[in-house]
């Protein structure tokens, strides 16, 4: 997995392109939304990431002025945009089922933000072409939008966003009606434009990959409100939660009771006792913890080995499946419970068969602390 | 909706010989008193005999030269033509507000405002009657479209309704985030996407106007009478053979309509290509 390393464009003290100020939304008696500060830096790629029914597209629809928040204050290129409708906010979108117009033609499509802007003809003309050369469609501006595929027509409605230079361009999970092998295509497409053309960019969506290849920044929400935010690099291997390790990536997870002091990280678990180099603030003396360890972390030795890790279990191989590139093991610790282990493969590595003893090491640093529930 | 699609529906499957022969004679049995009429339309002028004794143009010259059906014809698509422009206009707008709008009692005025379709004609005529009365305008050409426009008003909800929750409201969400009004959204985007429903939810309604008997009876005068108003006049007085030819014309007109109707909503999931 590729997982976006780049510096934040801007820092906080810098006018955030958007802000959504304690904002919360009430639907009834549901909540929607758990009072929450998000800022969208300028020129960032920011990543809504969440399950189903997280807030996700709540936070979306707050922004675009779709709906109108219970409480709080909704702030755009430093406007107060709370109260102002939709048409006036000079935001651009990108929506999953591409929402072109579908009688007009794909240079009417995008021809239409600017003609609602009263821009003259060859103005007009100039930069709808300008538009799709950028997004590599510049042959189709005659076509109708049935007579694309897919991934074309969702090309030609980021070409709309982009030609009128909205402040931000909001993306509600853009390559979901996409297959796998164009998914990833386009992942890298918007990738590229967003480095060229430096705009503002909050992608919403509930695929943990796509956030984690695309993103400046990740705010993953659960349950209407945001469970953790930070880089991807952060999100990955720094998660403070259970959910959040859970949720990015594949995890083991264990749970056990910290002996002695929490920074000293040692903890008391069915199947021994294990050693965590991370401490986590909010975890405090003697409490219950999950302890986590990511399958690529964890080596695969003969059970005689002496190794250097500071933490080694017993267990026994039930099954090895091979994914192409890696191979993954599923091993039996003593208490019955199973810890995957996933290994790059190579022709030379060491083969256990099922049913054989094994030993599973892996370093404290590797070894996440989070709270218990 | 596509025909594949309609054949899935159906299970898939060819109609058994059975079905189908039950189908056809139930359409047999809906089309004879209409098809009776055409070799009628072709006697002569003196009396209503089946079968005819002899086959003449006659009648449908003397439809084509009587100044009381030609008059009486033009007064029908004038008053049928300003109903359905006005039908299209109320009715369409009417959809728009209940399907896209969000606010209290729009169920109730949904309902409210597709009521007239439940009324009996002859309870609207009679309402109408009084009412225009007690305004003045009762017999005049006026009050004739104003009634046929709320008669087929309601007809032109339904279908536009219909079409409307078969447009993707992203798409006009789509208009409005890119900075256009909603009455912008609504002339550039919604209305050509509606092209075909427009065109069927018109043609219902001129067709419903012009054949429209009740409600015109109540209230045309002797200057401002409609064709089935002065057909029904004629059966009364001297059931004249003219009728026939008339009743043929219209069978036809029906005939097309409806297939222009068919044909139309048979495209309506596709984009009309213009």
């Amino acid at each position: 997995m590729y997982i976006a390393h780049h510096q934040v464009p801007a820092g906080d003290t810098a006018q955030p392109k958007v802000w959504l100020e304690n904002v919360s939304k009430q639907y009834g008696s549901v909540t929607a939304l758990q009072p929450s500060d998000l800022k969208v830096r300028s020129g960032e790629f920011l990543t809504i990431l969440g399950p189903s029914g997280s807030g996700k597209s709540t936070v979306l629809n707050l922004i675009a002025g779709m709906t109108n928040p219970t409480a709080g204050r909704v702030w755009i290129d430093g406007r107060d945009c709370t109260n102002v409708p939709p048409s006036k906010r000079g935001l651009g979108m990108v929506f999953q089922n591409y929402a072109l117009m579908p009688h007009m033609s794909v240079f009417e499509n995008v021809a239409f933000p600017l003609r609602v802007r009263r821009v003259t003809e060859a103005e007009i003309k100039r930069r709808v072409g300008e538009a799709l050369e950028l997004v590599r469609l510049p042959s189709v501006a005659g076509r109708k939008p049935a007579e694309l595929s897919g991934g074309q027509q969702q090309r030609i409605s980021i070409a709309r966003c982009l030609v009128y230079n909205p402040a931000i361009i909001l993306m509600d999970e853009p390559l979901g009606a996409l297959d796998k092998k164009l998914r990833e295509e386009m992942q890298l497409e918007l990738k590229r434009l967003h480095v060229e053309l430096k705009v503002t960019a909050l992608y919403v969506t509930h695929d943990q990959e796509e956030a984690l290849t695309m993103s400046d920044r990740i705010v993953l929400f659960n349950g209407g409100r945001i469970e953790q935010a930070g880089t991807p690099h952060e999100l990955y291997f720094r998660p403070r939660t259970l959910f959040s390790a859970k949720f990015l990536g594949d995890s083991n997870v264990l749970s056990g009771k910290l002996q002695g002091r929490a920074q000293d990280g040692l903890v008391e678990t069915p199947v021994g006792l294990l050693r965590s180099s991370n401490g986590n603030e909010h975890v405090g003396d003697g409490a219950s913890v999950h302890l986590m360890v990511r399958p690529e972390n964890v080596l695969l030795l003969p059970p005689d080995n002496k190794h250097e890790y500071a933490n080694g279990l017993e267990a026994m191989v039930v099954d090895t499946i091979s994914f192409g590139g890696v191979i993954k093991t599923f091993a039996r610790l003593s208490d019955g419970s199973t810890m995957t282990v996933q290994e790059l493969t190579r022709a030379r590595r060491q083969a256990f068969d099922r049913g054989a003893r094994v030993r599973l090491a892996w370093q404290a640093e590797d070894m996440l602390l989070l709270p218990a529930a | 909706m596509d025909k594949e699609r309609d054949v899935e529906a159906l299970g898939g499957s060819a109609p058994s010989p059975l079905v189908a022969t039950a189908a056809w004679l139930g359409f047999v049995y809906l089309l004879l008193p209409s098809l009776i009429i055409i070799p009628m339309s072709f006697g002569d002028t003196r009396e209503i005999v089946f079968p005819p004794a002899t086959y003449t143009l006659d009648l449908y010259r003397e439809y084509f030269t009587n100044p009381t059906w030609t008059g009486s014809t033009i007064q029908s698509i004038r008053i049928a033509v300003i109903a359905t422009l006005a039908g299209l206009a109320l009715g369409t707008s009417a959809a728009y507000g209940i399907v896209r709008g969000s606010f209290r009692g729009k169920v109730l005025l949904g309902a409210l405002l597709l009521s007239p379709f439940f009324v009996p004609a002859v309870v609207k005529a009679l309402g109408f009657y009084i009412y225009f009365a007690a305004l003045g305008i009762q017999g005049t050409t006026l009050s004739v479209v104003l009634g046929h426009t709320l008669f087929v008003t309601p007809y032109v909800m339904i279908v536009m309704m219909a079409a409307l929750r078969n447009v993707d409201a992203q798409i006009e969400a789509a208009g409005m985030i890119m900075g256009a009004s909603r009455i912008y959204v609504f002339r550039k985007v919604t209305l050509p996407m509606l092209r075909n429903a427009l065109i069927a939810a018109g043609l219902f309604a001129f067709l419903m106007s012009f054949d429209e008997m009740i409600i015109a009876f109540f209230l045309s005068g002797f200057g401002t009478a409609t064709l089935p108003v002065k057909m029904y006049e004629s059966i009364v007085h001297e059931v004249s053979p003219v009728l026939s030819a008339i009743s043929a014309l219209l069978t036809f007109l029906a005939l097309v309509i409806c297939l222009a109707v068919t044909a139309l909503s048979g495209r309506s999931g596709r984009q009309p290509s213009h």
